[in-house]
C-alpha cells in the first residue's frame, strides 16, 4: 500500500495552505478533492477579502485560490481531483475512490479538511425546481457562468446571503428582496448596505412560508414572524419571483472525521456536530487533523491559518521540524488567527444581540441591523462620516470587523485602523487627501465615498465603489440613489477611475447638487443608456 | 443533559399542519413519516433512520440531518443536540459496487492533476 506522509482531504482554503506549509516543511503530501476543480468554495469568491495583509485582505478569493494552487505545485503538493475519499479506517488508511475503482493510501499524518455544506429551510414547496441553496446559485453565476434565474429571493441574510445577493446584482439578475427571520442582519454591516443602495429591500423579522408554482417557482409568499419565528398571520405578500436562494447557514461535513473514530461534540455555535480537537487542530486521534470549516464555520481566512497549524504540527511531529521552529510558527499563526477572528462577527460575539455600541462606543446603526442601511439622522454618531469641505473621504463603517485595506491604501497616511484591526478606521483631517480614490477601490466593505464640493455650481461630486458591467462612462446621465436605493436626484458620470491598484473596483465620480453630497450613494444608469450594451458581465 | 425517556406515547397520534411536507427529499420523508416515529417510541436519529429511512439517500443526510433533527426535539421537547447525528460510515459517499469490487491493497502512488 502506497504510504505517503501527509494525505489531505479537500482542496479548500484550509486543506491547500495545509498542503503547501506540510510540502514546504518537506514532507510527501497529497490531496484528495472529489470535485472536478479545485479550490474548495475560494474560485467562486469573487469578493475581496476581509483582514489584514497578512490574511490576505483586499485580494478576491478566486485569486487567492489561484495562488495556493500555484504554491501547491511549486512546493510539490500534489492535488488529485475527481478523488472522493470514501472512509478512514485504522491506522490512517483511507479508502479513496478514483478513475472507476477504490484505492487504498496509508498516511502517517491526515488532515481532515472538508468544509461544510449549506442548511435548508422547510417550507411549502421547498423542493421545487428553483429553490436552490446560495451557494448553488454562485457556482452556477461564477463558475459555469449561468445565471440561476432572473428574478430571486434571498432567504438569509448572513455574510453568505449578502454577498451572493450582490454578486447576482453582478451577474443582471433582479433581487426582488433579501428576507431574514431575525431581527436584525446577520451579515457584515457593509454588505447589507452595498445592496440595499442599489434598491434591494431588506425584510428583516421576515420568512418565507410559501414556493408558488407548479413545476417550478413563479412566485413566494413572505410573512413577518413573532419572536417566536412564527408566521404572523395577515402579513403575507406575495413576491413575483422565479427563484429561491436559500443562505441559512452552512453545517460541517465532518462525517469523516466521526467515521475515522474521531471524539465527537455537538456545538450549535460551530454549526452541529465537529470534531473535538486540541490547540492545534489534532483530533482525539494521533496524528489526524482537522482545518477549515470541518471544526466549526468560519472564515477561509481562519481556513488558511488553522490549516498552516496543523501541518506544522505534523511536520515537528515526523520531524521535519524542531519543536522551538514549531513553536515560533504557532505563535505567530495564533497572533493571525486572533487578529482575524476579532470584532463583533467574531466567534466569541457570533449570534450575540446584546451588542450595542462599538468597542469606541459609538451607538450601532439600528437602521443599518434592521434595514440594512443607515438612517440620516445616524451618520452624526460616526466621525468618519463627518465631511469638512474640499476633497475628502467619508469612511461608512460602523461596525468592528477585522478589516484595515483602507490604512493600506491611502498614500497620504491619512486614514488609520492601527493594531487591534477590528476598529474603526479614523481620519486625519490635517493631512491632505490627494482625492486619489484608491481607498474607494480598496475597501472590501466597499464603504469609502469621496466628496468634493469645490464645483463652482451648486454642485459637487460623488465618487463611489462600483462593480457593475457595462462600467458607465463619462458623461453617462442617470439618478443618484440615496444609502436605502431611494432615487435623490439627476446624476452625471463625471470621471471613471480604474487603475490597476484598484483591482476591478472602479471609482465611479458622479455630479450632484451639493445639497445631495451626504447622502447620494449610489449610481442608478438610466435604462435607455444600457440598452444594446454587453449584459450580465460578471467582473 | 435532558433525559431523553424512551417510552412509546399511549396519546393516539396527532396530525399536525404540514405533517405532509418533505423532509428528507432524497427519501421522500415527510414530517409526519418522521413525527410517527417517535411516537412510535423512536428517539436517536439513528432508530429514526432505520425506521423511516430518512438520511439514507444520496446525500446521506447532509441536507435534512438539521431538518430531521429538529422535527424530533420538537416533538421530544429537547433540544437538537441531543438528537444525535447520522453515523459516519464508510463509504460516506455513494460509491458503485464494480468499482468496490475492483478496490485494490496494492495502490501505486497517484498523478497531480492537469489542467
Amino acid at each position: 500500500m502506497k504510504r505517503y506522509e501527509m494525505i489531505v482531504i479537500g482542496a479548500g482554503p484550509a486543506g491547500l495552505s495545509a498542503a503547501c506549509a506540510a510540502a514546504e516543511a518537506g514532507m510527501e503530501v497529497v490531496v484528495f478533492d472529489e470535485n472536478a476543480k479545485p479550490g474548495g468554495q475560494l474560485f467562486k469568491q469573487i469578493h475581496k477579502f476581509f483582514g489584514s495583509r497578512e490574511h490576505q485582505a483586499r485580494i478576491r478569493g478566486v485569486k487567492i485560490g489561484e495562488n495556493l494552487l500555484a504554491d501547491a505545485k511549486k512546493l510539490g503538493a500534489k492535488v488529485v481531483l475527481g478523488a472522493t475519499v470514501l472512509g478512514i479506517y485504522k491506522n490512517k488508511e483511507v479508502s479513496v475512490r478514483l478513475e472507476g475503482e477504490v484505492r487504498n493510501y496509508k498516511a502517517d499524518s491526515l488532515i481532515i479538511a472538508t468544509g461544510a455544506a449549506e442548511n435548508m429551510v422547510r417550507f411549502d414547496g421547498w423542493t421545487k425546481p428553483g429553490v436552490m441553496g446560495a451557494g448553488a446559485a454562485q457556482t452556477l453565476m461564477n463558475l459555469h457562468g449561468i445565471r440561476p434565474g432572473k428574478k430571486i429571493l434571498m432567504v438569509g441574510s448572513g455574510n453568505v446571503g449578502l454577498v451572493v445577493a450582490f454578486q447576482l446584482l453582478q451577474a443582471g439578475c433582479e433581487v426582488t428582496a433579501i428576507v431574514e427571520a431575525a431581527p436584525r442582519v446577520g451579515g457584515y454591516g457593509v454588505h447589507a448596505a452595498k445592496v440595499a443602495r442599489t434598491g434591494v429591500p431588506l425584510y428583516t423579522s421576515h420568512t418565507i412560508t410559501r414556493a408558488l408554482g407548479a413545476d417550478t417557482v413563479t412566485g413566494a409568499v413572505i410573512a413577518e414572524v413573532d419572536g417566536s419565528f412564527a408566521p404572523k398571520p395577515g402579513t403575507e405578500k406575495t413576491l413575483d419571483v422565479d427563484t429561491v436562494c436559500i443562505a441559512v447557514g452552512l453545517s460541517p461535513m465532518s462525517q469523516l472525521a466521526d467515521n475515522a473514530g474521531c471524539e465527537m461534540v455537538y456545538d450549535g455555535a460551530k454549526g452541529g456536530y465537529v470534531p473535538v480537537l486540541d490547540e492545534d487542530g489534532e483530533t482525539s486521534l494521533k496524528g489526524v487533523y482537522c482545518a477549515g470549516d470541518v471544526c466549526g464555520i468560519e472564515e477561509a481566512s481562519t481556513a488558511m491559518i488553522q490549516g498552516k497549524i496543523a501541518a506544522a504540527k505534523a511536520a515537528c511531529e515526523l520531524g521535519y521540524m524542531s519543536e522551538g521552529a514549531f513553536a515560533q510558527k504557532a505563535k505567530g499563526y495564533r497572533e493571525s488567527l486572533k487578529k482575524i477572528r476579532a470584532g463583533m462577527f467574531g466567534p466569541a460575539n457570533k449570534g450575540r444581540a446584546d451588542i450595542v455600541a462599538t468597542d469606541e462606543g459609538y451607538p450601532l446603526s439600528q437602521s443599518l441591523l434592521k434595514n440594512g442601511f443607515i438612517a440620516e439622522r445616524e451618520t452624526a454618531d460616526f466621525p468618519t462620516f463627518t465631511y469638512g469641505g474640499g476633497t475628502r473621504v467619508v469612511i461608512e463603517c460602523t461596525q468592528n470587523i477585522p478589516c484595515d485595506p483602507c490604512q493600506d491604501a491611502c498614500p497620504k497616511g491619512c486614514i488609520r485602523v492601527g493594531a487591534d484591526i477590528a476598529l474603526l478606521p479614523t481620519l486625519d483631517a490635517s493631512r491632505a487627501c490627494t482625492g486619489c480614490g484608491l481607498c474607494v477601490g480598496a475597501c472590501s466593505g466597499q464603504a469609502i465615498f469621496l466628496i468634493n464640493d469645490t464645483l463652482e455650481d451648486g454642485h459637487g461630486t460623488v465618487g463611489l465603489p462600483y462593480e457593475f458591467l457595462p462600467l458607465p462612462q463619462k458623461g453617462t446621465s442617470g439618478k443618484a440613489l440615496d444609502r436605502s436605493g431611494r432615487e435623490l436626484c439627476d446624476a452625471v458620470v463625471v470621471d471613471v477611475r480604474n487603475s490597476k491598484a484598484m483591482d476591478k473596483t472602479p471609482m465611479l465620480v458622479m455630479k450632484v447638487p451639493k445639497i445631495e453630497l451626504g447622502r447620494a450613494r449610489f449610481f442608478k444608469v438610466l435604462e435607455a443608456a444600457t440598452s444594446g450594451a454587453e449584459e450580465g458581465s460578471v467582473l | 443533559m435532558t433525559v431523553i425517556v424512551r417510552e412509546k406515547s399511549t396519546d393516539s397520534f396527532a396530525p399536525q399542519a404540514e405533517d405532509d411536507m418533505l423532509v428528507c427529499r432524497c427519501e421522500e420523508v415527510t414530517q409526519g413519516d418522521i413525527r410517527t416515529a417517535v411516537h412510535a417510541g423512536l428517539r436517536t436519529f439513528g432508530e429514526i433512520k432505520r425506521y423511516s429511512r430518512a438520511g439514507m439517500g444520496l446525500c446521506q443526510g447532509q441536507t435534512c440531518q438539521r431538518l430531521v433533527r429538529a422535527v424530533v426535539a420538537a416533538q421530544l421537547k429537547v433540544p437538537a443536540g441531543e438528537i444525535g447525528r447520522v453515523a459516519g460510515r464508510a463509504p460516506v459517499r455513494p460509491v458503485v459496487m464494480k468499482e468496490l469490487a475492483l478496490s485494490t491493497e496494492e495502490s501505486e502512488g497517484v498523478d497531480d492533476y492537469a489542467e
